[in-house]
Parts: C-alpha cells; sequence; structure tokens
C-alpha cells in the first residue's frame, strides 16, 4: 500500500540548527529514501521554504493567485516521502525513521488507489 | 524544477461518491495530457484525515497520534509533483486541477538533490 509521509517543522527552529545539522539531516533522509525505495514508485526530496510557496484559486473562471503557504502554522511542511508498505504499523515505523520526526512532525496518509493514472 | 502542488480541500463538502470520480477522472486526464509534454512526476489522491496519523520522536520515543498534523479548514486531499520551467508555469497547470475551483492549491518548489533515487 502506498503511503505519503509529510514532514513537517518549525522553520525558524530548523534554521537555527545549522548547516551541519541540516548536511546531517539530509544525509541521513537520503540513506533512507534509498532503503525504503521501491524503483518506479518511490519519491522524496525537501521543499524550499514557504516563503517560496504560492496559493491558486480558481473562482467564477478567474485564477487568484497569493503569495505564501496555504495556512500560517506553527510547524511548516518541510519534505515528502512517498512510500510502499504493507500496512499502517509499518508505515509509521518508517515515519518515525524520518529525521524530521525528531524535530518536528511527520503525518502518515494512505494513498487512494486511482486506476489509470500515468507513471513518470 | 520540480514543483508540488498540494491540493487543499474542505472534506465535507457535499461531494457526492459520482462528483468525486468525476474529479478523479478530469485529473487523471490532465495528469495524462502533462505525461505527454514530459511534465508528470507523480499525483495521487490521499484518504481523508481522518485516517492519518502524526509521528513524533522525542527523547528517543516515538509518539503516535491519530488524526493529521493540524487542524485546518481545507485539508490536504491529493497532490500533483510536476515538472516546470517557472513558477507562472506551474501556476497554469495548478489552475487546471479540477479541484482549484473548490479548493486551494499550494505551490512549492522542490529542492532537487543529486543524491536521491528517482
Amino acid at each position: 500500500m502506498k503511503y505519503m509521509l509529510l514532514v513537517y517543522h518549525n522553520e525558524t527552529s530548523f534554521a537555527a540548527l545549522g548547516e551541519t545539522v541540516h548536511a546531517q539531516m539530509l544525509e541521513e533522509s537520503i540513506r533512507l529514501a534509498h532503503k525504503v525505495a521501491v524503483p518506479g514508485q518511490y519519491l522524496a526530496a525537501p521543499l524550499q521554504p514557504t516563503s517560496t510557496a504560492a496559493c491558486v484559486r480558481v473562482r467564477d473562471g478567474k485564477t487568484l493567485v497569493t503569495d505564501g503557504p496555504y495556512a500560517e502554522t506553527h510547524e511548516q511542511l518541510a519534505g515528502y516521502f512517498l512510500i510502499d508498505a504493507g500496512n499502517r504499523e509499518e508505515a509509521i515505523a518508517i515515519a518515525a525513521r524520518v529525521p524530521g520526526a525528531r524535530i518536528g512532525t511527520v503525518e502518515v496518509r494512505p494513498v487512494r488507489d486511482v486506476p489509470g493514472l500515468p507513471t513518470a | 524544477m520540480k514543483y508540488m502542488l498540494l491540493i487543499y480541500v474542505e472534506e465535507n463538502q457535499g461531494l457526492t461518491e459520482a462528483e468525486r470520480q468525476k474529479c478523479y477522472q478530469q485529473s487523471t486526464v490532465l495528469a495524462h495530457e502533462l505525461h505527454a509534454k514530459q511534465q508528470f512526476v507523480s499525483a495521487n489522491p490521499l484518504h481523508p484525515a481522518s485516517m492519518a496519523t502524526s509521528v513524533r520522536v522525542r527523547d528517543g520515543k516515538r509518539l503516535v497520534t491519530d488524526g493529521p498534523f493540524a487542524e485546518t479548514r481545507e485539508q490536504l486531499g491529493g497532490y500533483f509533483l510536476i515538472e516546470a520551467k517557472t513558477v507562472e508555469e506551474a501556476i497554469a497547470i495548478a489552475e487546471r486541477i479540477p479541484v482549484a475551483s473548490r479548493g486551494t492549491i499550494e505551490i512549492r518548489p522542490v529542492m532537487e538533490l543529486p543524491d536521491l533515487p528517482t
């Protein structure tokens, strides 16, 4: 079963951890990504900070674009992993190994199976 | 550049199952159009936030709670991961996502790292 792991952390606190810690966390995330990778199905990456976000809404046929993330929350979405796991417990165990879980929150969301989607 | 398009929508929208399936069908058509232009990386709808689990590790201990990370009015319902040259191009794709007329599409540039598996 596919699960989306959404990695949230407070961007300000994260920045304060410094480059060395960032590099270590990134390296650990990449190692984890390689371990849980399923060829052709696996995706993971950090996102650029919320200062680079934009929001799009279409109302009455008009496109409205605003700067910034959808919601101002205490922790911001910082990255994601798309994984394959046998069940929820397995997905949770993988989420707990994400370095970001130690400083923030990893949300585990089961993916709905929609047939007919292309593969990249 | 890769962009993550996060689809936020109110879950209790009064969308019937038939309307939801129609949204998925239209999104699948969009996905195939993007794929033909080599702009499609991935897309999936997610099961509702009520099926989410939040995981934190503090002092080596695992803390698992039911529910999404945050209770917001609109919840993350799915995503498209696309290739686009500019944010304007990403916006032009986002506005074509069927549920953009009901919810909000958050566009986030992805940090590309050479060592990540693809």
